[in-house]
């Protein structure tokens, strides 16, 4: 119990020693956030920072907090305690606890993006997938309709979506297809960081490679940093530079992502880890 | 008994001038000034129950019950015509109850009440154009919440209005929405014109008459100041275009004014004349003075 202990308190301070040499150009960091769901504990004091271009993974199981401080982090939920900070475009640094609405909702459709679990959440179901990937454009003031289709038609390329689908309404497509959709149009603003939660749940595992795939590539070649909320550690695996591990709103353990994989120090990492079913 | 004659004397003492109570009126005003001064924003008001159904101009009425003076001359159409049943019984309703002057002459009127269509004569300073609004609000059918579209319209973020302009293209090649067509007031609120055809809408730009709109059923009232800059929207490369039936009017050979298209025998035949009865006859007089 002592060696367990100590091993975590050096990781801990390992953690924190890197966290100083990063905060020079960090891109996002959250300092102590809790969530409170009156008694219940959404998240208590999570501190996480993301560099340009990383990707992070925020594992946990169901009920441990991960989606809460997903929302907490992109702006949905208001936090509790904690602060949330964006180094902005223009290198200013923004809070988000501190920072007005409308400038919040700016910067969630410009700089961030998030990918919701059910794409029936993230999509307009009755319009185009032309129109879906289009409306973050318009919303930032695109008014030519052949530049708007144009981009449109790119995007479906680049998810794997046959461009003649163009004028089709997502409720058309597979699971899959929409959850590509949903991708295309998130990413089609080259937002600076990304949100996913749980982007390949309820998706076969062949589809759920494609995506996974498709993802890797994407955020690799547009150099967009992410944080990616799974139960899943062959997607944190596959996808992460670093990953933070949670239990009952708490994170356990952090680290790289193939350090806390291959020799995870606490007791719950070292059980989610040892319950991956092996092929 | 005594009561009863009295009132069949004064026919119209046993209502207050123009239906409405003065304290019901005071408020209208001041929802009507509130509006006047933020052009395009929809103002709440506590709209009052009217003797007829939601859907035929409680709003309008309303409105002009607020607005009218004694000496006001009063014009009401519907779809542009004087002579149809919403348009008789909203005029006879204010001769009634405000026992004020009517008229179908455009140019004679200082206030015209409106269901779907702006007069074809061009309006003059002092005048008032009251519209008849069923859905005062131009995001409704994209976005159905509500706290989201005053959100929306808080934070001008409006990319999904343009989101249904480009389904259109989309769709059928050319925008196809033809009324009720979303316009931006003073360059700040997207806004309904109700549903006059889009061929009106230039109209609105900068006129010199002050336009109100009330819905009833929605408690909702907007207005546009006059000379105010009213831009229909639309993209760079699918400009705004005002659209009319290219015929001309069987009645009056007019060719510049909105038409209605009328069956005219059981085999389909058909024919267009203007929906602006007012304009129709004023054309058809300058044509037989022209032939004299």
């Amino acid at each position: 119990m002592f060696r367990h202990r100590l091993l975590q308190r050096t990781n801990q301070i390992k953690f924190k020693k890197r966290r100083l040499i990063m905060k020079q150009n960090f891109l996002f960091q959250a300092s102590n956030i809790s969530k409170y769901y009156g008694q219940n504990i959404g998240c208590k004091n999570v501190s996480l920072d993301i560099n340009p271009g990383e990707v992070l993974g925020i594992v946990g199981e169901s009920g441990s907090g991960k989606s809460t401080l997903l929302n907490c982090i992109y702006g949905n939920l208001e936090v509790d305690e904690g602060d949330i900070f964006l180094n902005d475009k223009s290198k200013t640094i923004l809070n988000f606890t501190k920072i007005s609405e409308p400038k919040l909702r700016l910067i969630q459709r410009s700089d961030l993006a998030f990918v919701h679990q059910n794409p029936r959440d993230g999509l307009r179901m009755n319009i185009s997938a032309g129109g879906n990937i289009g409306e973050r454009l318009m919303a930032i003031g695109h008014r030519n309709y052949g530049e708007i289709r144009e981009i449109a038609a790119n995007w479906l390329e680049k998810v794997e979506i046959d461009v003649s689908r163009i004028d089709d309404k997502p409720s058309t497509f597979s699971g899959g297809m929409q959850q590509r959709l949903q991708i295309a149009r998130n990413l089609v603003t080259r937002p600076r960081l990304i949100f996913m939660d749980e982007p390949t749940g309820g998706l076969d595992v062949s589809v759920q490679a494609k995506i996974l795939d498709l993802l890797r590539n994407l955020v690799r070649e547009l150099g967009i940093a992410a944080v990616i909320v799974t139960h899943d550690l062959a997607v944190v695996r596959l996808l992460a530079d670093r990953i933070i591990v949670m239990q009952n709103g708490n994170v356990i353990e952090a680290g790289l992502c193939d350090q806390v994989l291959d020799d995870p120090q606490h007791k719950y990492s070292q059980l989610l880890v040892s319950s991956v079913l092996q092929v | 008994m005594n009561e009863m004659s009295k009132n069949e004397n004064l026919d119209i003492q046993i209502y207050n001038f123009a239906y409405l109570d003065e304290n019901t009126k005071r408020m209208i005003r001041r929802a009507l000034l509130k509006a006047l001064c933020i052009p395009g924003y929809q103002v709440p008001f506590s709209s009052r129950e009217m003797p007829m159904p939601y859907g035929w101009g409680t709003g309008g009425i309303q409105v002009t019950s607020a607005c009218l003076i004694p000496k006001d001359i009063l014009k009401v159409i519907d779809q542009g015509a004087d002579d149809t049943t919403n348009a008789v019984s909203i005029r006879k309703f204010f001769q009634k109850t405000a026992n004020v002057a009517v008229t179908e002459k455009t140019s004679d009127a200082s206030l015209i009440q409106t269901r779907h269509r702006i007069p074809e004569t061009k309006l003059k300073e002092k005048q008032i154009l009251v519209y008849q609004v069923p859905i005062p609000e131009p995001l409704r059918f994209l976005e159905p919440r509500e706290t989201e579209t005053r959100k929306m319209h808080a934070l001008s973020e409006y990319g999904l209005m343009y989101v249904k302009l480009y389904e259109d293209i989309a769709k059928h090649g050319h925008i196809e929405t033809a009324y009720a067509y979303p316009v931006k007031t003073n360059g700040n609120y997207v806004t309904d014109p109700s549903p006059i055809p889009k061929f009106d809408n230039p109209k609105m730009n900068n006129s010199p008459a002050i336009q109100l709109f009330g819905a009833g059923r929605e408690q909702r009232i907007y207005a546009i100041p006059p000379y105010t800059n009213v831009k229909s929207l639309d993209f760079e490369d699918y400009p705004f275009e005002a659209m009319k039936a290219n015929f001309k009017c069987s009645i009056c050979g007019s060719s510049d004014s909105y038409l209605d298209e009328i069956i005219v025998s059981d085999d389909g035949k058909r024919s267009y004349i203007c929906s602006d009865t007012d304009y129709c006859k004023e054309q058809t007089k300058l044509n037989s003075k022209k032939e004299d």
